[in-house]
């Protein structure tokens, strides 16, 4: 059996901390089917929740084809063994030791699409519930109906055979919220090349999958799909948060002041994505007005 | 007129494409006898797009805009609701606005990718 030790270094939430991510997996993929790899944390001193999502997703992956990743503990430094002994990333991954709540909003993983699971035991309990953000009963559904939105993508778009990792963190220093959701499937860029244009790059294929009224994904049965992305990035505006998604050779960022496709030199199967909010006195709204004009 | 509680068909969550297709089960056929029929979402708290996509977007392969806006009522629908199912009709009136063998041709990729996933 092949086995290999990856180094893990420090890992945030940037483009470059992205590459990282991105390289870790192809040496993953590279060392093959079967492979035992060992991950070392011995230069790590931080990892966002983006980081845990997709190293749990991609331990279940090298599982499925008969892989054993390793999470060295020994190797880690203090706060990261504690944040991932705290949001129960450490239990998931086999260790015999408890979770709790602390500021992490904990590791989960969902192989299949349950919407109560999901959101009624995980996004408005465990995400928007805790009080970091000051949010309406009405508009932690609404926060929630858009979250599910990435959920959606992963489940119905994505084929991802590990389905969908969540994990979270509040930032009391930074007065951010972060949820970090992984997938390993077909990705955005390929779907944007299925039905939009084959030669897209991958920021072409972003772009296009954020335009309304273009990400008309039907479903098997003649269904018209999409929309998704497009309310999702209306909301990341309005409530000056920020949406990163890392789908394949493609990447978009959302906040209230623009947006960014980018090409992504680096490439990974799958979407990450990441959705911050504001904890300072941000005021989180939405219209109430009702349009008084036909539906149809 | 048929009267449909969606709550008791999905629940306090309207996001699913099951979600969508148990409604559209309940209405597609009332509407095709030229009944009319009342959605009513009371107690519906969430809402997202795959669920209009697979409840309300799909009538529009079968029926006219005009005979939806007058057979088909919504009731107690939350603002974000609301604001959801404009942007999928809208969405879904450029899909079906797409000549028959373009959506096929799209489908048909879309069902041979799933099979190959």
């Amino acid at each position: 059996m092949t086995v290999l030790t990856i180094s893990v270094p420090r890992i945030n939430d940037q483009l470059s901390d992205f590459s990282t991510l991105a390289s870790i997996w192809r040496q993953v993929m590279d060392a093959g089917d079967g492979a035992e790899v060992h991950f070392d944390f011995s230069r790590c001193d931080f990892l966002r929740p983006n980081a845990v999502v997709f190293l749990g997703g991609l331990a279940r992956l090298m599982q499925q084809r008969g892989g054993v990743p390793r999470f060295l503990s020994g190797t880690m430094q203090n706060w990261v063994r504690t944040n991932l002994l705290q949001n129960g990333f450490a239990a998931a991954m086999g260790e015999n030791v408890s979770s709790w709540s602390g500021n992490s909003i904990p590791f989960r993983e969902d192989p299949w699409e349950d919407k109560t699971a999901i959101v009624d035991g995980y996004l408005k309990p465990l995400w928007l519930g805790k009080g970091w953000v000051n949010v309406s009963r009405l508009l932690t559904n609404a926060i929630s109906g858009q979250m599910w939105e990435i959920y959606a993508n992963a489940f119905g778009h994505g084929e991802s055979p590990v389905g969908a990792l969540s994990c979270g963190q509040y930032f009391p220093k930074r007065h951010e919220l972060v949820l970090a959701v992984a997938d390993f499937g077909v990705g955005i860029p390929s779907n944007a090349r299925l039905h939009g244009n084959p030669n897209f790059t991958g920021k072409e294929a972003m772009e296009w999958a954020f335009y309304p009224g273009t990400t008309s994904i039907p479903h098997s049965t003649g269904t018209p799909r999409g929309m998704g992305l497009d309310l999702l990035r209306e909301f990341i505006r309005v409530s000056q948060g920020v949406l990163a998604i890392y789908s394949h050779d493609g990447y978009a960022r959302i906040d209230g002041s623009g947006e960014i496709y980018q090409n992504l030199p680096a490439f990974f199967e799958g979407t990450l994505v990441q959705v911050t909010l504001r904890c300072d006195d941000t005021y989180y709204s939405l219209s109430n007005e009702v349009d008084s004009a036909p539906y149809f | 007129m048929q009267h449909i509680a969606v709550k008791e068909l999905v629940g306090e969550n309207a996001m699913t494409l099951d979600d969508g297709e148990a409604i559209f089960n309940q209405i597609h056929d009332p509407l095709a006898r030229g009944e009319t029929v009342e959605l009513d979402f009371d107690g519906v708290e969430i809402f997202a797009s795959p669920f209009f996509n697979a409840g309300i977007g799909r009538l529009l392969a079968d029926f006219q805009p005009d005979i939806l806006n007058s057979h088909l009522i919504f009731q107690h629908m939350s603002a974000l609701g609301d604001r959801v199912l404009r942007r999928v009709i809208e969405n879904a009136k450029e899909y079906y606005a797409a000549p028959t063998e373009q959506r096929q041709a799209i489908d048909r990729i879309v069902h041979d990718n799933a099979v190959a996933a």
